[in-house]
């Protein structure tokens, strides 16, 4: 009875002390914050929410050393969105529903068919010219190497040859398409629903099932090595702030977009912060001296949907028809290959 | 959220004050702490401590999970009478030991599962081709209630109006609805949660199930007409007992029910971790079909 006794004062002093984490911090950087607040005292982030944007992570090279679009480019912007919005709601394909090529697309697997994107509205139209912030040219930093890779694998993406298992890139393998692009990318919409609990705070992402559940409850990062490295989040005021170590790189090739992979030295920075009800600045800060020459730091604005938006299963390698055709096909090239030298 | 403590400290004081033990060990009237918005509070990581994923009725020990018959002994006249033990298949004996099963006492009440006919005989069969069959095998996600005794923790994700159940196995994760939610709009692997407290009971109701799921290692199976009902009741600061009921009337004639404790993990830095077995498992499934294996570094021919 005793012993029984003391374990419930001791998980209250730890409850009471896990309520209030962020009061000190927040009424000293924003006395006046009406952000929600979970039923705990946390900022409150949860919902589902989804890059809805049209700017592009890196500005295009044509803008130049233009920040922003002029009033004009922006109205014009929006009424290809408009046009673009119509044309998939009536089934049309192709360049009419704003289909890129790979090197084009400003979000991940928009080179598919469209209707794999429920783009049921037009995407929000911005004056911002890259989402990159930092460089101030809006354009990703990469090393020689690094360049020479992109331009090796973005050849390779689709075209293969594919020998073996390891030679699609991971999302083909049902692995995943890594962390620097998860909350705002995503070949079948980019969802990521937020759920907090006392201590953690968790992000599902819809596709690969991807998830990360992220302590905010102090502890310091672990020495294990992870594919989603080993993310560490604390509130800074209102917003949180996730710094993520430990990756691993165990993909076989290149990425197709090759600034999403991870690397042993890479350090993932990001901060989470409500500016309205349904918006976020999310702010990703990479440094990563194998792929890039310094950090860089992109700002992305995303929108949470309606409350009874849900993410469902993805059951992607349990359903990976995919994979043996492909190694099949492979194969067949192969043979073909061979017997014609 | 400031009156939260406070409850705690009454729901925590009751708790220590009517704890007591029954017969069966389990205490009989324990009140789980509350949640700042006053629901008990099941967060933690939480792993069972059975044998059940092996098979969830009682079962002996046995050498491995795929056996076969030892030969008839041929040898020294007078030494034939020896008792033969069945014996490994040969993919699996390089294991010994570690490839061994543990008994257990099984999980279902009464030990009986109310198989149709024709379902016992495909059950029997799923048992036969256990390497072949066993969905656990190839990573894929492992349905309900069997994601609960998988050996590898899971942690309850506690919010104000869904739970998560996030497994370690193959990184999978259910969200239980606590509020209304539309129907699901297609079968899937870990099915449609709907939850609610029954007193300090969290109640589960799984639907929508597909029919690729087990239950176990043993071969035992359901469709998708499977229905769920689990129940997760506090029963100290460190122990959850776990209840299901299954439900199936393509496959049983009659629901049926597990029952074993959940324990919950407090070591230190206790949590879930990454276990992606897709890429643990493509060599197994991919490596003959491509121009090369990996694994040898051959031409498949």
């Amino acid at each position: 009875m005793p012993y029984r006794y003391g374990v419930a004062l001791v998980a209250l002093v730890v409850g009471g002390a896990m309520a209030f984490p962020a009061c000190g911090s927040s009424s000293a950087t924003s006395p006046s914050s009406t952000a929600p607040r979970t039923a705990w005292g946390d900022p409150d982030l949860q919902g589902v929410w989804r890059y809805e944007g049209t700017i592009p992570l890196e500005r295009p090279a044509r803008l130049g050393d233009r920040a922003s679009l002029t009033e004009q480019e922006v109205a014009e912007q929006q009424k290809l969105e408009q046009e673009q919005s119509a044309n998939r709601l009536a089934g049309r394909e192709g360049a009419a529903v704003g289909r890129r090529s790979v090197g084009e697309s400003p979000i991940r697997g928009n080179e598919y068919n469209s209707f794999w994107q429920d783009h049921g509205r037009p995407r929000q139209v911005s004056a911002r010219t890259s989402l990159i912030v930092d460089p101030p040219d809006g354009r990703l930093p990469f090393t020689a190497d690094a360049r020479k890779a992109e331009a090796r694998s973005a050849a390779r993406y689709g075209v293969g040859p594919f020998e073996s298992y390891l030679d699609p890139d991971t999302g083909e393998r049902c692995l995943t398409d890594g962390v620097t692009g998860m909350m705002w990318q995503g070949p079948n919409g980019g969802h990521n629903r937020i759920v907090q609990s006392p201590g953690f705070v968790t992000i599902l992402h819809e596709e690969y099932r991807d998830r990360r559940v992220i302590p905010v409850d102090g502890r310091p990062h672990q020495n294990i090595r992870q594919w989603f490295g080993d993310a560490v989040g604390r509130w800074e005021g209102d917003t949180l702030i996730v710094d993520t170590t430990n990756f691993v790189d165990r993909t076989n090739y290149e990425w197709a977009s090759i600034w999403t992979r991870p690397s042993e030295s890479l350090h993932l920075v990001e901060r989470f912060k409500r500016i309205d009800s349904n918006t976020m600045e999310y702010t990703i800060t990479v440094e990563d001296p194998t792929t890039f020459t310094r950090p860089w730091t992109a700002v992305i604005p995303i929108s949470r949907l309606s409350a009874d938006t849900q993410i469902y299963e993805y059951a992607c390698h349990e359903g990976n028809y995919a994979m043996p055709n492909l190694l099949r096909g492979g194969r067949i090239d192969a043979a073909r290959t061979t017997s014609s030298r | 959220m400031r009156a939260g403590p406070r409850v705690a400290v009454t729901m925590a004081l009751v708790a220590a004050l009517s704890a007591c033990t029954s017969s069966t060990g389990q205490p009989a009237s324990y009140v789980a702490p509350r949640t700042a918005d006053g629901a008990p509070d099941l967060n933690g990581v939480w792993q069972t401590l059975n044998t059940a994923n092996y098979d969830i009725q009682a079962h002996p020990a046995r050498p491995a999970l795929a056996i076969m018959p030892a030969a008839p002994r041929t040898g020294t006249p007078g030494l034939v009478r020896a008792t033969h033990t069945d014996l490994p298949v040969p993919a699996l004996r390089p294991l010994g030991a570690v490839g061994g099963v543990p008994a257990g006492a099984g999980v279902v009440e009464g030990d009986e599962i109310p198989y149709q006919p024709w379902a016992l005989a495909k059950k029997k069969e799923n048992a036969e081709h256990w390497l072949e069959r066993d969905p656990e095998i190839k990573c894929f996600m492992p349905g309900v209630p069997r994601a609960t005794y998988m050996p590898y923790p899971f942690q309850i994700l506690q919010s104000t109006n869904a739970i998560l159940m996030a497994y370690e196995f193959a990184g999978t994760t259910r969200t239980i609805h606590l509020e209304k939610v539309g129907n699901s709009p297609s079968p899937s692997w870990m099915g449609w949660s709907r939850g609610r407290w029954d007193g300090d009971t969290l109640v589960v109701d799984t639907t929508d199930f597909n029919e690729e799921t087990w239950f176990d290692r043993a071969g035992n199976f359901h469709s998708d007409a499977l229905k769920v009902v689990e129940r997760y009741t506090p029963v100290s600061p460190y122990h959850l007992m776990y209840e299901a009921t299954i439900e199936d009337p393509k496959v049983f004639t009659r629901p049926w029910k597990i029952r074993m404790p959940l324990y919950r993990r407090f070591d230190a830095d206790a949590r879930i971790r990454e276990y992606k077995c897709v890429e643990f498992v493509e060599q197994l499934m991919y490596g003959q079909v491509g121009a090369i294996d990996p694994a040898t570094g051959t031409v498949n021919r």
